[in-house]
């Protein structure tokens, strides 16, 4: 039961991530590519650059 | 056996939803609880994605598991990711759920509760979801393209053009009358103000966390935030009860709209790393948290209704905002049943995420149902209040008048009680010095949800922090919605004026950043100050003038649609999009025509200002009042322009689509269809 719990707790806590951004560096990183990668500031930046540019909140 | 037992489970479902459906519009009198609501909703939503968002997906756009998303074919990492399906309707249900499906139903709880709650339900299930689920699915098999990009290929390079300023000119609507909604929560209350002020140095601190200290963690960044939020909200007490810091925060309307422009235009020009993006991770976990608190307490508090199914104010007389039933009720509500803005992030970021094209229709469509959802419980919060302070609250001076005698008067004559002392009682047990005239929606539903928090946790003792708890998370929401929209604004002018002048196009250029943040600024905190000063309380004119723009956002979308559906051969079906699209269509025009048109000078912005320069011609108006009221009298013009505007808008779109429409039904020669080819996905079930 308790592990049970557990578990759902991670993956609670992965899709809270996930959704949230925390983890999109991971999944970067993860992914094969040739060339070198971004560091993890520059992947930020990058990334808030792309979501905002176009509409992303809505009314 | 098990078919029989899911067929059994699903008119349990139906009849549930239709049960409680019928208790809340058979109800005459007696009273009503919030739990009914809950079932009504639920109940309908369920059946509505089992079966009709079924119907779409598989008999109208037959979805296709096997076929390569855009995130598939394009993975780059970056824009396009594969991501898994609820990750995805997280992100997509945050980016669409913004002050709308709060504040709208609020407004429109002065015509009772069953107009608003029927039409959030129904809108949603046959048209606010059906756009959201079509244009994902469109713009998936179109490499993710834009709303805009979309509309030029299939229908026209003219519809395409007529969609990016229709889109322009609803933003800046929609940053004005959010706004108004923020200064009228704000004004004269020294605690809220000093909240909301506080989280722009929340923001910076944590903005400067992600930038240099922990990059991108975001979620270490978000509960430092969250913390010292909530106990800004504490210290929000001490600062109204201090005399020497309570004068400093407690602002009039002007300067709260000045305070709000120049913010408008510091978060449109300063890095996004520094200000926008730190606010609007904090803003999108409060949300979640707000909305699914919301739902528990609805639940656990099981508030009774007091406001009736339907008011007197049906006939077009209500105070809160002028206009009868139809149209007002379908333009005010537009978020949570049909919204327009939904098209741009559908065909935005969430077709660059989705994994298989399948997971569209959770996506597409059950987001939208979780955005009606919260307008449902938002029409509850506001109609648990006391119909009497749901009025004092949101009616201006102009109308109930700016004491409680007054205005107690004005309510009791309407067939609402209200005592006087109800309200000073209330004002200061939220720790505020009035409730009186805050219109906009923004501090009646704070109340409202005060009420059912601090019957969860705390009680009445916690009802003052509770409520600025409230107010914190509407503010703080819209001023996200505030700083994206601005930015995006200002994206849009340098892409469209740069057209033209090419060194604005630079986004690059400090100097092309400056002058078209200060375009799209100005524009949006014209129209804000111009509420600001509306003897009307400014949401009379500029709420309409957002939901007939919203809704033409839907017209235009709902257009686009249904041309590519005659052009997929899917003419038996066409009526999904094509239903909603009429009804839009004749909401919108007559909503339009009645706000340039209608005799009511509280309606029509040409007959205020013809009555207004009629009362200058009288001698009526007194000599210090004369430039104001001529400042109306051109801002009345104005909204009527801006009015007109629109609906041109949406009957040149409609020009162009009939036409394209009439070469597709004859058989002649029409844009072909810009789908991109079948590439087979590598998870589809037996795939190499």
């Amino acid at each position: 039961m308790i592990a049970r719990i557990g578990r759902g707790l991670v993956a609670v806590f992965r899709f809270v991530r996930e959704w949230s951004g925390d983890a999109a560096y991971e999944t970067y990183l993860a992914r094969p590519e040739p060339g070198p990668r971004l560091s993890r500031e520059a992947f930020y930046l990058d990334s808030l650059r792309r979501r905002y540019r176009g509409p992303s909140r809505c009314c | 056996m098990t078919r029989v037992l899911s067929k059994l489970a699903w008119l349990v479902v139906a009849l549930s939803g239709a049960g409680a459906l019928g208790a809340i519009a058979l109800s005459r009198g007696e009273p009503v609880n919030g739990l009914f609501f809950v079932v009504a909703a639920g109940g309908t939503y369920l059946v509505a994605y089992r079966f009709y968002s079924a119907f779409i997906a598989a008999r109208v756009l037959t979805l296709d598991a096997t076929r390569a998303t855009p995130a598939e074919r394009l993975d780059d990492g970056r824009d396009f990711v594969p991501t898994n399906r609820w990750v995805v309707l997280g992100h997509h249900f945050a980016a669409i759920a913004g002050p709308g499906p709060l504040v709208g139903p609020t407004l429109a709880a002065q015509f009772g509760y069953l107009p608003g709650t029927l039409w959030l339900v129904a809108g949603a299930v046959l048209g606010g979801c059906v756009q959201d689920f079509v244009i994902l699915f469109f713009s998936l098999r179109r490499d993710g393209r834009s709303l805009g990009q979309i509309a030029r290929d299939e229908v026209g390079r003219r519809a395409g053009l007529l969609t990016m300023v229709s889109v322009l000119a609803i933003m800046i609507i929609l940053l004005a009358v959010v706004a108004l909604v923020v200064v009228n929560a704000l004004k004269h209350s020294p605690w809220g103000a000093f909240t909301l002020a506080m989280t722009i140095p929340i923001a910076l601190l944590m903005g400067v966390y992600m930038r240099y200290l922990r990059p991108g963690r975001v979620l270490e960044a978000s509960a430092i935030g969250l913390a010292l939020v909530l106990f800004a909200v504490v210290a929000g007490q001490w600062v109204a009860e201090s005399p020497a810091w309570a004068p400093v925060f407690t602002l009039s309307g002007s300067a709260l709209a000045l305070t709000v422009i120049v913010y408008g235009f510091a978060a449109s020009a300063l890095p996004v790393w520094l200000l926008l993006a730190p606010r609007d991770y904090l803003s999108a976990f409060i949300k979640v948290a707000v909305v699914l608190a919301l739902a528990g307490g609805i639940l656990l508090v099981r508030p009774t209704m007091h406001m009736p199914p339907l008011t007197r104010f049906i006939d077009g007389s209500g105070p809160v905002f002028a206009g009868a039933l139809f149209p007002f009720c379908f333009i005010t509500i537009a978020c949570g049943a049909v919204s327009g803005f939904h098209a741009l992030i559908s065909s935005g970021t969430t077709p660059k995420l989705l994994m298989r094209e399948s997971d569209a229709r959770l996506v597409g469509y059950g987001s939208m149902l979780m955005e009606s959802f919260v307008g449902v419980m938002a029409m509850v919060a506001a109609c648990a209040l006391e119909p009497g302070v749901y009025f004092a609250i949101n009616s201006p001076a102009g109308i109930v008048g700016a004491t409680a005698q007054q205005a107690a008067a004005s309510i009791s004559a309407w067939g609402f009680a209200l005592d006087p002392a109800t309200m000073d009682r209330l004002a200061a047990s939220v720790g505020e010095q009035t409730l009186l005239n805050r219109t906009g929606g923004a501090p009646s539903l704070a109340v409202g949800m005060a009420h059912i928090f601090s019957g969860t946790i705390g009680g009445e003792r916690l009802l003052g922090i509770w409520y600025h708890f409230a107010i914190m998370f509407e503010a703080l929401f819209i001023l996200t919605v505030l700083d994206a929209g601005t930015r995006v604004g200002r994206f849009m002018v340098q892409e469209l004026a740069g057209r033209y002048v090419p060194v604005i196009a630079r986004t690059g250029s400090w100097a092309s950043t400056l002058v078209t943040s200060a375009m799209i600024v100005g524009a949006w905190g014209y129209f804000l100050y111009q509420g600001v000063l509306d003897p009307l309380g400014g949401i009379n004119s500029l709420w309409p003038l957002f939901g007939i723009a919203n809704q033409i956002l839907a017209s235009v979308a709902l257009v686009v649609a249904t041309t590519i559906l005659f052009k997929m051969g899917r003419t038996r079906h066409v009526w999904i999009t094509l239903v909603p699209m009429a009804w839009l269509v004749t909401v919108t025009l007559t909503g339009a025509s009645q706000k340039l048109f209608h005799e009511d000078p509280r309606i029509g912005f040409l007959s205020q200002a013809r009555a207004l320069e009629q009362r200058i011609a009288d001698g009526g108006v007194p000599e210090a009042k004369l430039a104001e009221t001529r400042h109306v009298i051109f801002n009345n013009r104005l909204d009527a322009g801006v009015t007109g505007f629109f609906a041109l808008l949406i009957l040149l779109l409609l020009a162009e689509a009939a036409s394209e429409w009439y070469r597709i039904l004859s058989g002649k020669r029409t844009t072909p269809i810009t789908e991109t080819p079948y590439v087979r996905s590598r998870w589809a079930e037996g795939s190499s």
